[in-house]
């Protein structure tokens, strides 16, 4: 959390006053208030360079370097301030970040340099800000390279795909094809078909030699005509599959059907359609020959196979101003030239300028400097203004195109910085991820050890603290004593995400159980198998409270059941968090106060005991536990 | 047939000879794609600056020291550089301390109940003023701070409606992953227990009398109206 907030905890505490006649329960004793030391200033003196700042400001981020008393090491009595040997440009930054809770990379330092401060000062480089992240994260894998170390940064995890339905996966496979090995196959199918007919298309308008009953050659398509019908039979059925399959997954229907690449999808198979419905009429079979001609869209379709060709195709749009000069300033001097070598030659005798629209195919022949050759100016008049035409061709050509070059370049570059930064969206979000569950595992980590050492033992509370967890900073104390408030006022508790989900699992699991035959069973396997054969009927309501502590006993049940099966896939899952998570001194004794003063209230949801040890260990705590609840 | 193919092709042409005119007519600027330049933009409410009356005058006021005064002023102004905290960025600090939960709807509560003169923003001074009573109040000035946040529309009355909206801002602080699951009647039953406890004439409001003198009559929130004293 920024500690620039932490100004405002004060007040967010104070703003705790409006649940207290809310609450019904008595809200927890507020921690010790600390003795405030000397609110003074510190001067730090950074190879020369006098930097001051308060002394709150620097105690903000107590694990830091500055911020503990690691900086007594670098007290000097004789100028009575603080001496630091390093870079004071550097410093710069370090203490900016105690001052805005926020830590910048300067981009004109060295990366291998800045690393080294920040690890003197004992500052982790991932909480740099958003804003400089990006940078840090390219120098240093720049960094990396150069020094031949084999760290590929891995972009952490996949993204949680549990919850994606039917569609939404279908979806996302289309449009990434490397996230399955069927969407991979999917997309060289529909690449190879394209080609295929793209290929098909070309070939059969081939000569393919005479047949001895027919005066002039026949092309392919006609010789082999059923040959070729099959193949764009076949390719248009893959196209058309495709692209309802494409319509069903879309999420928003409507969009996907007005964006260019159905469109270009539906204009390539409309025309085998509209040939199959028209094929006996003779009239319009000349405008459906036309039709063919629009087959040849059928290589648009590369597009999505390329990302070239969509940074081309979205260059072109939006350089659709410069090229909108270009024709307009090319249509101003067509029209002009031709006016001109129109009333020129209008003078010589067969002169091809038989109108002004005639010059036009001269002009912009000469213009582009292709020269066909077919109408030449003759008189002298003509000539000169020919040649006239064909210098200022070159020169309104050249001017707009290195526009649409540097524009090309830039969407170019932006593309790939684009894919850069999606590649380090997923790391940014585990990070965060990170920091929130960090957070809310330090704050139970708080409350377990206050509930172990009871509201009435204050004073050994400081020892306790030091004994389970690291010293707190004052400022987390106050943090997880006002959550702590709000639980009482709610009478909820908070969870991290792991255990709700498998307390979530197991609430849905005994709806399916009905009642008397969770509590009649005993032993474990009876009740599992009168829970299968139960589990069609879908009427039961949760009990009420009454009746809860023995479905908690099947919950129990059924949980240990659960857990036998599923500890290797749920620890494997959970390694990361209990990594993150310190060592819990204490875990067993902590769970015994909610199981023995409860009678009445919820035994311990099953789903925290796998977090607690590996999977060896739960089990066997969870059946001690299951014995404790059914004595109940 | 040949005469049919050539009018297909040439109409092909002649689209394509149109479509080019309507570009050069787009050059003209006659038909303008639609190219608003915001200029509004430039011109950012950069005047909302506000700085707050000298620190003697909010010592009368307050009953803060000069050096907690002064301490509340440099967290105040790190937040909000400009000197005045708007809904958005209230909103935004807030929920930094409830990072589990969805906080923005009980700081839109808070936010009014700060913001005593209801001018959309709040100032260094009704800042201090407001916590001035929570921390350093008299516990009658303390629940009257409490009526007054729980009073939506301030008009004396908490009806229950009042209240379940107040009651569900608050369990939305808690978020999802709790223990027990929260359901959705949860609010609605807290709300019950608390008219029961407070609604002495059952006529279905709660006025400050009221309010006041059941919750002196309540031990447990007596005790905890001085649990913030010593914030400061």
């Amino acid at each position: 959390m920024a500690a620039g907030v932490a100004a405002w905890l004060p007040f967010a505490r104070a703003a705790a006053i409006g649940w207290m006649p809310v609450a019904t329960a008595p809200m927890p004793v507020p921690p010790q208030e600390k003795r405030r030391g000397k609110d003074g200033l510190i001067v730090l003196n950074v190879s020369g360079t006098k930097f001051q700042t308060w002394r709150d400001t620097l105690e903000r981020y107590p694990d830091t370097l500055l911020g503990s008393t690691e900086r007594d090491f670098f007290f000097h009595e004789d100028s009575n301030e603080y001496f630091f040997d390093r870079d004071p440009d550097i410093f710069r930054h370090i203490l900016n970040f105690y001052r805005t809770g926020k830590l910048h990379y300067p981009r004109q330092e060295c990366i291998s340099a800045y690393d080294e401060e920040l690890s003197f000062f004992g500052i982790i480089p991932e909480i740099i800000g958003d804003c400089c992240y990006e940078e840090y994260k390219d120098r240093r894998r720049e960094n990396q390279e150069r020094i031949q170390d084999d760290e590929e940064a891995d972009p952490g995890n996949e993204l949680v795909s549990a919850d994606l339905s039917f569609r939404e996966s279908m979806w996302r496979a289309f449009e990434n094809p490397h996230t399955s090995t069927m969407a991979l196959v999917f997309y060289y199918v529909t690449g190879f078909f394209i080609a295929v007919s793209v290929l098909a298309n070309v070939a059969e308008t081939v000569p393919c030699g005479s047949v001895p009953n027919r005066a002039k050659e026949m092309s392919c398509g006609e010789r082999y005509a059923l040959a070729f019908f099959c193949l764009d039979t076949a390719c248009v059925m893959i196209f058309t599959v495709e692209y309802l399959l494409r319509l069903l997954a879309a999420p928003s229907r409507y969009r996907f059907v007005k964006s260019v690449m159905s469109i270009i999808d539906v204009v390539a198979i409309m025309p085998y359609y509209i040939g199959l419905v028209m094929t006996d009429n003779e009239d319009v079979s000349g405008a459906f020959v036309t039709l063919r001609v629009f087959r040849v869209f059928r290589i648009f379709k590369f597009s999505r196979h390329s990302a070239g060709l969509r940074i081309l195709g979205y260059t072109l749009k939006s350089c659709a101003s410069e090229l909108g000069f270009l024709l307009f300033s090319l249509t101003m001097a067509i029209i002009i030239f031709a006016t001109v070598m129109f009333y020129a030659e209008k003078g010589s005798s067969a002169s091809k300028f038989t109108s002004i629209p005639a010059a036009f195919w001269y002009t912009i022949v000469t213009m582009t400097t292709l020269g066909y050759g077919d109408m030449v100016p003759k008189t002298i008049m003509g000539k000169i203004f020919g040649s006239i035409c064909s210098l200022s061709g070159v020169l309104v050509i050249a001017l707009p195109v290195p526009v649409i070059v540097s524009n090309f370049s830039r969407i170019y570059h932006q593309s790939q910085r684009a894919e850069k930064r999606r590649a380090q969206k997923k790391t940014r979000l585990a990070r965060i991820r990170a920091v929130k569950s960090g957070g809310a595992k330090a704050y139970l980590q708080y409350k377990r050890s206050r509930l172990l050492i009871g509201p009435d033992q204050e004073a050994s509370k400081e020892a306790g603290q030091a004994l389970v967890c690291k010293t707190n900073p004052n400022f987390e104390v106050h943090h997880h004593h006002l959550l702590h408030c709000l639980e009482k006022t709610t009478n909820h508790e908070f969870l991290d995400e792991k255990t709700f989900e498998t307390s979530l699992r197991e609430v849905t699991l005994v709806k399916q159980v009905s009642r008397s035959s969770s509590i009649s069973s005993a032993s474990s396997p009876h009740g599992f198998t009168s829970c299968c054969s139960r589990r069609k009927r879908k009427t039961f309501n949760v009990p009420n409270s009454n009746m809860s502590v023995g479905l908690q006993g099947s919950i129990q049940e059924l949980s240990t059941i659960q857990i036998r099966e599923r500890p290797l896939t749920n620890s494997r899952s959970s390694r990361s968090s209990l990594n993150a998570k310190f060592e819990e001194t204490v875990p067993l004794n902590c769970e015994q106060p909610y199981i023995t003063a409860a009678v009445i209230s919820m035994p311990t949801p099953p789903g925290t005991t796998p977090e607690g040890d590996d999977s060896a260990s739960s089990t066997d705590y969870s059946q001690a536990n299951i014995v404790r609840v059914s004595a109940l | 047939m040949l005469t049919m193919n050539l009018e297909g092709l040439e109409m092909i042409a002649v689209l394509v000879v149109v479509v080019l005119f309507v570009k050069v007519l787009e050059q003209f600027g006659l038909l303008e794609a639609g190219y608003d330049d915001s200029v509004e933009d430039e011109l950012e409410l950069s005047a909302v600056r506000h700085r707050p009356e000298g620190l003697e005058q909010l010592e009368a006021q307050t009953r803060f020291s000069r050096k907690e005064l002064q301490i509340l002023y440099r967290g105040f102004k790190n937040e909000c550089p400009s000197g005045v905290v708007n809904e958005e960025t209230f909103k935004d600090i807030y929920s930094q301390f409830f990072p589990q939960g969805d906080a923005s709807t009980y700081a839109h509560f808070l936010f009014n109940a700060f913001d005593t003169d209801h001018n959309g923003s709040v100032s260094f001074e009704d800042f201090v003023m407001g916590l001035s009573i929570l921390l350093r109040g008299t516990v009658q000035e303390k629940l009257n701070w409490a009526f007054n946040l729980y009073d939506i529309n301030k008009d004396g009355y908490i009806t229950k409606e009042e209240m379940l909206d107040i009651m569900k801002a608050i369990y939305d602080m808690m978020g999802k992953c709790t223990y027990p699951v929260l359901k959705e009647e949860t609010p609605r039953q807290h709300v019950e227990v608390f008219f029961q406890k407070m609604d002495k004439n059952k006529d279905g409001v709660v006025t400050i009398d009221e309010f006041i003198d059941c919750c002196q009559n309540d031990e447990n929130i007596m005790r905890s109206m001085h649990l913030f004293e010593n914030v400061l």
